[in-house]
């Protein structure tokens, strides 16, 4: 075991890290078999990676001396060795052993990190309720033996895979042996291209190296796999050149082959690997957007390929790689000046292509730095499943949980003060607005309810909704509360309309439930969520319907954010556009100008662009008509909108800094950056402008707008 | 003389803290594998005197890394050490009859490892 | 000799938030101000709630901003907005000149430039040369806590050692001083109230 006084804190620290990934992967993976298990479509990969990851565990808690977690794991373990080999079938009990399991290594790796925060648990209890579980133990005669398999091979499979192409093959589903000749510089690569390709059609049971490693380096592999899919069709999505893929036959000729109706699963958890991803890897409208991307590539090792580093750490790399934007602009700028000093020609040209390979650099630089920061809110959305289910079964409610956005990126300290917020209002939905079963069902509602979370960009925010289809708020409620607690008087209350007195949730000491229950009356209050977000520069908006349901809107900045925009001049300022609003730039035809309802619009390639010149928009006495003006066409959802700038100044990587809290009301203006000369310019907020625009105009405001 | 190992095991911290052991001792280079994959990459490259392999890893496991080893000439004699978690002798008897040379089993100590790479390297210089 | 080149030296000063006194102060009690004009008027911010005082830059205006608001600067990379006292106090507008002059100053978590006209000097009031709003007759504006008199024409007024401010800050003081005005009325401003509006 490993002498933790001798070993130093750095492989500790290690044993952390990984233990923390692991863990995390498991609460991943238990989300997906979740849903599997409900969608009756398990694919066999899910509860291996589980075992795999509890094994690592286990081999690591036991090496580092963590007692408590490796017998936990191991009974963990056990369990899942059951599942996997199929001498356990999967059900809510299983089920529900795995999370209260993941739950407790998480305390207990909480109490590896701070011995002073011991976790209470109860080994026994898990392996009585692992005893109770039947285990079914097959009998079967083993049908390998009857498939023309090198005993060789058979000699290396682990138990898992010997177990797999037992399943498989009694299943009906052909395996295959796919021979690849490899050579050494490329194995690796193409061994895990070959694995995301062929889990589309197939399951891959092993990888057998084989054969001898000739003076061009060459590796002879055999791949196992299973699959419903014909041969053609596997040698098309595999596409490996120089492979010969054979069928696995049979042994004993008499025996007919497997006529087609045999190869409907017998156990329904036990479908083909192939239909089970094709289900989850559909653009999932309901159901978990879990499954689709993050649930993807969550084999163990692409988990423990992380660093763990300290965002602060980031936050300097980033605030270092701004200052390299600031030197690249002062770098050019002396180019410029250079450029007319006779003499200089050579020294100039040399210059000015480091110059360029420097900037190109930097882009790299920006953009990785930029990308590292940012996590997709999936990682997120999954432990809050687990508190869904976590809080459902505690109040005996039937909770549908619905995810779209999971995909959305934010800024990992974004990510994580998101954290407590949804959290509290999850738990707050589940335990105050969801109806009980047989209250939804007198109701008319369906028995489950659907707690829904979506997730989207907007601008320089990210917005997450929180919608649950429960009882509402009932303004009448919080008026009777914030006068029995005092806060606020009743002449106060009477004069405020409906969504003002939603509002008063917001307030210090308010709460409506009528009986505090033990989780979301515990800790913070809705004020507390309010502060933290206002905190972060969001803000938190409540919409809530009587019977109907409520919905929380929380907007939060994604980051600090380096982007590329597109620099315009307006009357003699300039502003800097998000090239990722931009359609095109096109010059101004004044004479293509029209009129249609009191706004000037241009036709483009067909279709009818209205335009708005910021010049007016802004409020900008006009300078005498330029003779070239340019069209900038930015995009927004379904919307167009050209605005008319009088000069192009070209495209440019700019770090957003926000306005101080004073300027934050203004509309239509993203932020600040500096271009490397110390002068500010503003960063239009194209989509506010864009939506502003539409809907002055649609209420003929328009006219009053510029006058 | 100088000994160089390879270690395959798909745990970052289980390599690291193998890493920290072996290198208390005198002469050793040590390298790291995190996957079969990977193992197949190094091996012609690394000319290594040992190979520690656990045996519970995705994809190419252990045993099929062990029995490659030992069906290829160059391999053929490179001591194998297997540091695994499975407490099974099914599995332990496998690895031993694919031709590994020693088994530690998950948890060990530090010395016990540094004890048993001493004997391993003592063996194999006995024999050149 | 100095090393204070034309370029602006941004060094912050003072970092807790200042706590401006509308209680009359007790005998003994001494405060200094800094002085600075805005067209022939006189007007003076406590020294404690000024964090630093720099030359113009490069403004950047924001359209639809609220009035006061000229535009944002930049301090040391911080969007910081700036506030033109003259329109804050209700004056005609003029063109900043070299004498205009951006005081930094605290308004809760938020820092603010406020742009006056030119900065004369620090005035060391006792009690006695201060007339409280209190005793003033007439309305007077919310962020007006009284009016100084300073007894004695003052010449180059010490500039303290004792206040949270550093060498720098005094330095930048010593730069920017203008003793050649006799200021006979000065308009003690309550930066926290002026900064509501």
């Amino acid at each position: 075991m490993v002498d933790r006084k001798d070993k130093g804190e750095g492989i500790r620290e290690e044993f952390i890290a990984e233990a923390q990934e692991l863990i995390e992967g498991l609460s991943r993976d238990l989300l997906v078999l979740d849903h599997a298990q409900q969608q009756n479509a398990v694919d066999p990969e899910t509860v291996n990676n589980l075992f795999r990851g509890v094994h690592t565990l286990k081999g690591l808690a036991g090496m580092f001396g963590f007692s408590k977690l490796g017998q936990l794991a191991h009974r963990i373990e056990d369990l899942l060795e059951d599942l996997r080999l199929g001498r356990v079938v999967l059900n809510q009990s299983v089920l529900d052993i795995l999370f209260e399991g993941v739950d407790t290594f998480q305390r207990l790796l909480a109490e590896a990190k701070n011995p002073e925060e011991i976790a209470e648990v109860d080994i026994e209890h898990f392996e009585r309720s692992i005893k109770a579980l039947a285990v079914n133990q097959k009998s079967s005669s083993d049908i390998i033996a009857e498939y023309e398999i090198d005993p060789g091979v058979i000699a290396v499979l682990t138990e898992y895979e010997t177990h797999r192409l037992r399943t498989n093959l009694s299943q009906g589903i052909t395996v295959y042996r796919l021979h690849l000749r490899l050579s050494l510089d490329v194995i690796d690569t193409v061994l895990k291209q070959l694995k995301e390709r062929g889990r589309k059609v197939a399951e891959i049971i092993t990888y057998l190296p084989s054969m001898s490693v000739g003076p061009d380096e060459m590796i002879d592999i055999d791949v196992l796999l299973a699959s419903n899919s014909p041969e053609s069709e596997l040698i098309k999505v595999l596409d490996q050149s120089e492979s010969v893929l054979s069928v696995i036959q049979r042994r004993t000729p008499h025996v007919p082959p497997p006529a087609p109706t045999v190869t409907i699963p017998e156990k329904r958890d036990a479908q083909p690997v192939g239909a089970a991803i094709e289900k989850s890897d559909e653009p999932s409208g309901d159901g978990f957007a879990i499954a689709d991307r993050a649930g993807d590539p969550l084999s163990l090792r692409s988990v423990m390929n992380t660093v763990r580093v300290d965002i602060r750490k980031l936050d300097h790399l980033m605030n270092a790689v701004g200052e390299l934007g600031i030197v690249r602009g002062a770098l050019g700028r002396a180019l410029e000046k250079m450029r007319d000093v006779p003499g200089l020609n050579t020294l100039t040209g040399e210059l000015r292509r480091i110059h360029r390979s420097f900037e190109r650099c930097l882009i790299d630089v920006q953009d990785d730095v930029f990308d590292v920061r940012m996590v997709p809110l999936g990682h997120f959305f999954n432990k809050l499943g687990r508190i869904v289910r976590q809080v459902a079964r505690e109040n005996v409610k039937e909770v549908r949980m619905v995810v779209s956005g999971s995909e959305t990126e934010v800024d990992k300290l974004i990510a994580e003060e998101l954290a407590d917020p949804l959290m509290h209002i999850v738990r707050n939905a589940i335990d105050h607005g969801i109806e009980s079963p047989s209250e939804r069902e007198s109701r008319g509602k369906p028995i489950a309810g659907t707690l829904a979370i979506n997730a989207y960009q907007k601008g320089n925010h990210v917005v997450v909704e929180v919608q649950d289809d429960g009882r509402g708020i009932d303004p009448k409620r919080i008026k009777q509360a914030a006068i029995d607690k005092e806060i606020l008087s009743k002449e106060q209350l009477d004069e405020m309309s409906t969504s003002e007195l939603l509002d008063v949730i917001f307030l210090p000491g308010l709460s409506t439930a009528e009986s505090v229950s033990d989780i979301s009356g515990r800790g913070i209050g809705m004020d507390v969520v309010k502060t933290n977000l206002a905190r972060l520069g969001g803000m938190i908006e409540l919409h809530s319907e009587v019977g109907v349901g409520t919905k929380f809107t929380i907007t939060l900045p994604i980051t600090l954010a380096i982007i590329s925009a597109l620099v315009v001049e307006v009357a003699g300022r300039t502003f800097a556009i998000p090239l990722s609003t931009i359609q095109e730039a096109i010059k101004l035809d004044p004479r293509a100008i029209r009129t249609m309802e009191g706004r000037e619009i241009l036709t483009l390639r067909g279709t009818t662009l209205p335009i708005c010149r910021l010049a007016d928009r802004f409020g900008f006495s006009r300078e005498t008509k330029r003779s070239r003006q340019f069209v900038v066409v930015v995009v927004h959802g379904a919307r167009r909108l050209g605005f008319v700038v009088d000069k192009l100044r070209g495209q440019q990587d700019i770090v957003i800094k926000s306005l101080a809290p004073s300027l934050q009301g203004t509309r239509g203006i993203a932020g600040a950056t500096d271009l490397g000369d110390q002068r500010l310019v503003l960063v239009l907020d194209a989509p506010t402008l864009l939506d502003e625009f539409a809907a002055t105009s649609r209420t003929n405001l328009l006219q009053e707008s510029l006058s | 003389m100088l000994t160089r190992i390879l270690i395959v095991d798909d745990s970052s911290a289980m390599r690291a803290f193998l890493r920290a052991t072996l290198e208390e001792c005198d002469d050793l280079e040590v390298q790291e594998a995190e996957n079969g994959f990977q193992a197949l990459k190094l091996l012609p490259r690394g000319e290594f005197d040992l190979v520690i392999v656990d045996i519970n890893m995705p994809d190419i496991n252990g045993l099929e890394l062990i029995s490659f080893m030992r069906r290829i000439e160059k391999y053929r004699e490179t001591p194998l050490l297997i540091v695994s978690t499975e407490g099974s002798e099914q599995t332990r008897s496998r690895g031993m009859a694919l031709g590994a040379n020693a088994y530690l089993q998950k948890p060990f100590t530090a010395e016990a490892l540094q004890k048993i790479v001493a004997d391993m390297r003592g063996k194999q210089r006995g024999k050149d | 000799m100095t090393h204070y080149s034309s370029r602006f030296s941004l060094v912050p000063v003072g970092t807790g938030s200042f706590s401006p006194s509308r209680t009359p102060a007790s005998a003994s009690e001494i405060k200094d101000f800094l002085a600075f004009a805005l067209g022939e008027e006189h007007y003076a911010l406590p020294l404690s709630s000024i964090r630093e005082i720099m030359k113009l830059p490069y403004i950047t205006e924001v359209p639809l901003a609220p009035a006061n608001v000229i535009g944002i600067i930049s301090v040391r990379g911080r969007v910081t907005t700036l506030i033109d006292m003259r329109r804050l106090l209700s004056m005609s507008e003029l063109q900043p000149t070299s004498k205009s002059r951006v005081l930094l100053v605290s308004k809760g978590d938020e820092v603010i430039g406020l742009l006056v006209d030119r900065v004369l000097q620090v005035y060391r009031l006792t009690d006695n040369e201060i007339e409280t709003a209190s005793t003033m007759g007439g309305e007077q504006a919310a962020y007006v806590t009284g009016i100084g008199r300073p007894a004695l024409a003052r010449k180059g007024e010490v500039i303290p050692e004792n206040g949270q401010q550093n060498a720098r800050f005094r330095e930048q003081l010593a730069q920017t001083v203008d003793d050649s005005i006799g200021v006979e009325i000065l308009i003690l401003l309550d930066p926290d109230t002026l900064l509501q509006m």
